[in-house]
């Protein structure tokens, strides 16, 4: 909280604030003029502060005029938002080497310069609350965000003036200062009424030794901050807007707003809670020395919902521009406790066609607008921010050793991976490594089995890394990032008959559970496994699945949609396996992996033979890139589908599963 | 005018057995030469290029000469004669890998703004003895005759993606070309917007990436010299330029290097064609 004792510092001695910054090994970074705006950039004196300047801003508009008056502060929000510094565009992730058959990764440690960040908006203070929430709430968080956030004091300063695209009020975030900041700057024609909110806030205003504020001053102070929230007033009625927008996913103006929307991603770019980013190799001519990094990206182009195979989650316009307006005001509720817009309003003068956030919502989710149906649960999240981790490291790279290897068909193989990694030794069924060969992208791979000495991936070869995977020898080496994300509920079957349906190399995450199962068989009752598989040679682990069916306690049934003269089992989809199946659904708990439309198939045949969607359970595939929720490109309606799955039950998903365009 | 007819990719490997590096070949037809010199820009990584391929075609750089089989073919220039469509279908059949590079092979490039106006009269208007110039009624891009496997965009190329293009081609991996609006490059270098806060005419927002952001960098409008980004609005870009603007001057900022690409050519049809000779006769006083 700001304290109350309030002191002053003389316009003509705000050359004191830097010193003492300085002093105290920080660089300043704060408002300044370039380019015909306000950016925010290194300091070194008040001489670099835009003063005289405001800046006008409307839908698609901004332009600097000259004020007469030679205040400092006289502007709404800069341009660029914080995030440029906490977030930056470009940061490394990862160092590797590859020389024959060694490979070693290493992750690249932050480097996060000492900073004082001068000239922070209230809507702002609270964007680097959201955006650091949304960089730990991960299993591992972002060492890179936190030790930035951490390196950096803020200088916070309550607005005098607001821009016509502010809309602070309406998302409670503003104008007032109220806490988060180190120091709170108000700012008066003859100097600051300044107070502080931290420890080491009032260590640095202590040593400024400065005379207490009058009550004037701070009356001033107060007025034109109540002036400010007067002039804006309330533009968006937020009460219930997360319910509404979430009922509102069939609304006909997605499809109108797409005709207008050029997607080219300025808005989520200049919002300074949007976090999103894709990750990029880079690699010498000797295919030796390789490193990551993730740059911004957005939810706005098409790439960003890219997926193997050339799929595409999201490949329209209205799909993205939904996905980004229902994750920043309602789906952000569910993922990290709280509104992801600030109402600083950027995104609305950035927007090249003048597209207004404010407009938008009025349109598609207006007050009294109804609040349901609603199209999936709400998250065990919703509502509360989740607790921020203690510490957050860097990740770290195991090598791994291929130890054995199989050809499971033409282009698939399973890599028998040796590691005493306790880490990695301790995986459960349903989890995922991310798999790292330097020079190449890192695909998520499920592990396919767990071993007292390592774990088995089982990999298809669709597309340049995973053919490199499929081609490597015994001996060669890989870099592994993980376990990753929540396995199969195992326990919740205890009791119930199984039943476990894998479409193709969906059989490979499934089978550590069939392990398990099959470990502790007494404590389940039936267990049946439906296979499907494209054709007779694409059946995986074929003597390990007759060996099953050859079992009194387990039933095995397999089916392939297109015959070979070798196959005299049935053809069909894997549906046809048990749609007049005389068992009790109400008795089986399901676990299911393959093509979204076999699962889709599988889930209604489950429904109707009675097996609830609580006990329906699948694992899904989605573009994971960074593996721990900070990367966004494996969003799926309110999850994360590494962080939250990629096991889910279906009556977890909702609608969400087999949405188009979610 | 009908499509010429296109010839079916060669796809074989042309390497000999004695060496494991790609036989590259570089090719130009109708273009300056710019986006082949940009391989010479490569100054600090050109010899370990020369290290990992067998550059056995390269006219800017070497007397060395090949008329193929190619592991893979650079080709630059649009085509623009008869004597280019025949050439392109014969490099077609011995290249395994044909990759066009820049806004001419891409694109057509800026020449294919003759492609709307009448060839005759186009020609009268330049050359003094038109008769002597045996060009073809319109310039077009590379695709429009043989199969092409991969392009790299620009005017020129970026140095950065060419050399990300050849270091996946030895790595075996696929190169990363960004296929997005130029504004998210914009965006991370920190440039402020020249059409928000300036009012500056760019096509940023519906251009493919891959250039840099060079143009906003230096206080200008994209002119759009990569070409339609993915899901380029160029419907809704025109529509809220034409606040103040002219349809003819709309249309002429989409008529520049990839102007014959869609969508970019719909919205200069829409927007009654690229400045220049007009088909219909002149207004009286024209001269």
């Amino acid at each position: 909280m700001v304290t109350d004792i309030a002191r002053f510092l003389p316009r003509a001695e705000l050359n004191r604030l830097f010193e003492a910054l300085a002093a105290d090994g920080r660089r300043v970074i704060g408002p300044t003029v370039v380019d015909d705006a306000i950016v925010y950039d290194q300091l070194t004196s008040p001489a670099d502060l835009p003063v005289g300047w405001t800046a006008d801003s409307a839908p698609a508009t901004y332009r600097l005029r000259a004020t007469g008056r030679d205040r400092a502060f006289d502007y709404a929000v800069g341009v660029t938002s914080w995030k440029r510094f906490n977030h930056p565009p470009i940061v490394p992730l990862t160092r590797g080497r590859r020389d024959g058959d060694r490979v070693a990764v290493e992750s690249v440690l932050p480097v996060a310069p000492r900073s004082a960040y001068l000239g922070v908006r209230a809507c702002e203070l609270a964007a680097l609350t959201i955006q650091n929430r949304a960089m730990r709430a991960g299993p591992l968080g972002d060492a890179d965000h936190a030790a930035r956030d951490e390196a950096a004091l803020v200088v916070a300063v309550e607005c005098a003036t607001a821009a016509d695209t502010c809309f602070c009020t309406s998302m409670g975030t503003g104008p007032e200062v109220t806490g988060g900041a180190d120091i709170v700057l108000s700012e008066l024609d003859d100097g600051f009424v300044v107070r502080t909110s931290s420890e080491s806030g009032a260590r640095l205003v202590d040593g400024l030794d400065l005379q207490p504020a009058e009550s004037p001053q701070t009356d001033r102070a107060a007025a034109q901050v109540a002036a400010v929230r007067e002039s804006i007033g309330d533009p968006v009625p937020t009460e219930g807007l997360p319910e509404r927008l979430r009922a509102a996913l069939d609304h006909p103006r997605w499809a109108e707003v797409a005709e207008r929307c050029l997607a080219c991603a300025n808005c989520t770019l200049v919002c300074p809670t949007c976090f999103c980013t894709s990750v990029s190799v880079a690699s010498d001519l000797t295919g030796t020395e390789a490193t990551t990094e993730r740059a911004w990206d957005s939810c706005f182009s098409l790439g960003f919902g890219r997926v193997a195979g050339e799929a595409n989650f999201r490949p329209r316009v209205r799909d993205r521009y939904r996905q980004w307006l229902t994750h920043k005001f309602s789906t952000w509720w569910d993922q990290f406790g709280s509104s992801g817009c600030v109402g600083c309003g950027r995104c609305i003068a950035w927007c090249p066609v003048g597209i207004d956030v404010r407009e938008e919502l009025l349109a598609i989710a207006p007050a009294g607008a109804p609040s349901g149906p609603i199209p999936w649960p709400p998250s065990p999240l919703a509502g509360r921010a989740p607790a921020p981790l203690a510490v957050v490291a860097p990740a770290e790279h195991v090598t791994v050793r291929v130890a054995d290897l199989g050809a499971e068909t033409a282009d698939t193989v399973t890599l028998r991976l040796a590691t005493t990694d306790p880490t990695l030794l301790a995986a459960r069924p349903g989890q995922f490594v991310m798999v790292e060969l330097p020079g190449f992208a890192v695909p998520p791979v499920s592990i396919s089995r767990m071993r007292p000495t390592g774990l088995d991936l089982t990999i298809r070869s669709v597309g340049p890394a995973t053919a490199a995977l499929t081609s490597l020898a015994i001996g060669a080496e890989l870099s592994l990032r993980g376990p990753l994300g929540r396995g199969w509920p195992i326990a919740a079957a205890f009791g119930r008959d199984v039943v476990i349906v894998a479409g193709g190399i969906g059989l490979a995450p499934l089978r550590p559970l069939i392990d398990a199962i099959l470990a502790d068989r007494p404590r389940f009752g039936a267990v049946r496994i439906y296979l499907g598989a494209r054709s007779p040679r694409d059946r995986l682990f074929v003597p390990e699945m007759a060996a099953l069916a050859g079992r009194a306690d387990v039933e095995v049934a397999e089916i392939v949609d297109r015959a070979g003269p070798e196959w005299l089992g049935r053809v069909g989809i894997v549906t046809q396996l048990f749609d007049r199946a005389a068992w009790d659904g109400s008795r089986a708990t399901a676990f299911m992996c393959g093509p979204e439309r076999m699962m889709q198939a599988s889930a209604t045949t489950f429904e109707r033979l009675g097996v609830r969607t609580d006990s329906t359970w699948l694992t899904l595939e989605r573009n994971m890139a960074c593996g721990v929720g900070t990367c966004g490109h494996c969003q799926l309606g309110p999850f994360f589908v590494c962080r939250d799955g990629p096991v889910f039950s279906l009556a977890e998903l909702g609608t969400a599963f087999g949405r188009e365009g979610l | 005018m009908p499509p010429e007819p296109r010839v079916e990719s060669g796809r074989r490997s042309a390497r000999s057995a004695t060496s494991q590096r790609p036989r590259i070949g570089i090719v130009k037809f109708a273009s300056c030469d710019g986006c082949q010199l940009t391989l010479l820009d490569l100054e600090d990584e050109l010899l370990a290029i020369s290290e990992r391929v067998d550059l056995v075609e390269f006219a800017e750089a070497t007397s060395r000469r090949s008329s193929g089989p190619f592991d893979v073919l650079f080709v630059e220039g649009s085509i623009s004669t008869a004597e280019q469509a025949e050439e392109i279908a014969r490099l077609r059949a011995v290249t395994a890998r044909l990759i066009t590079i820049g806004a001419c092979a891409t694109a057509g490039g800026i020449q294919a703004i003759r492609n709307w106006f009448d060839h005759d009269e186009i020609r009268a208007a330049i050359y003094p003895e038109p008769a002597f110039v045996e060009s073809l009624a319109m310039a077009r891009p590379v695709a429009d005759f043989v199969a092409v496997d991969g392009e790299l965009r620009g005017c020129p190329i970026s140095p950065a993606q060419l050399r990300e293009f050849l270091v996946a081609l030895v790595s075996g991996r696929r190169p990363q070309l960004p296929d997005e609006a130029v504004c998210i490059e914009c965006k991370r270098r920190g440039v402020v917007c020249v059409a928000v806060a300036r009012g500056i005419a760019c096509l940023g927002p519906v251009t493919r990436t891959g250039c840099g952001a060079i143009c906003p960098a230096y206080g200008r409008g994209c002119y759009g010299c990569f070409g339609p980004r993915e899901s380029a609005n160029t419907v809704a870009l025109a529509e809220w330029l034409s606040d103040g603007r002219s349809a003819s001057d709309v249309g002429r900022l989409f008529s520049g290097f990839t102007a014959w690409s869609e969508p970019f050519r719909a919205t200069i049809d829409a927007h009654g064609g690229p400045p220049g000779p007009r088909r219909q006769p002149p207004e009286p006083g024209d001269a």
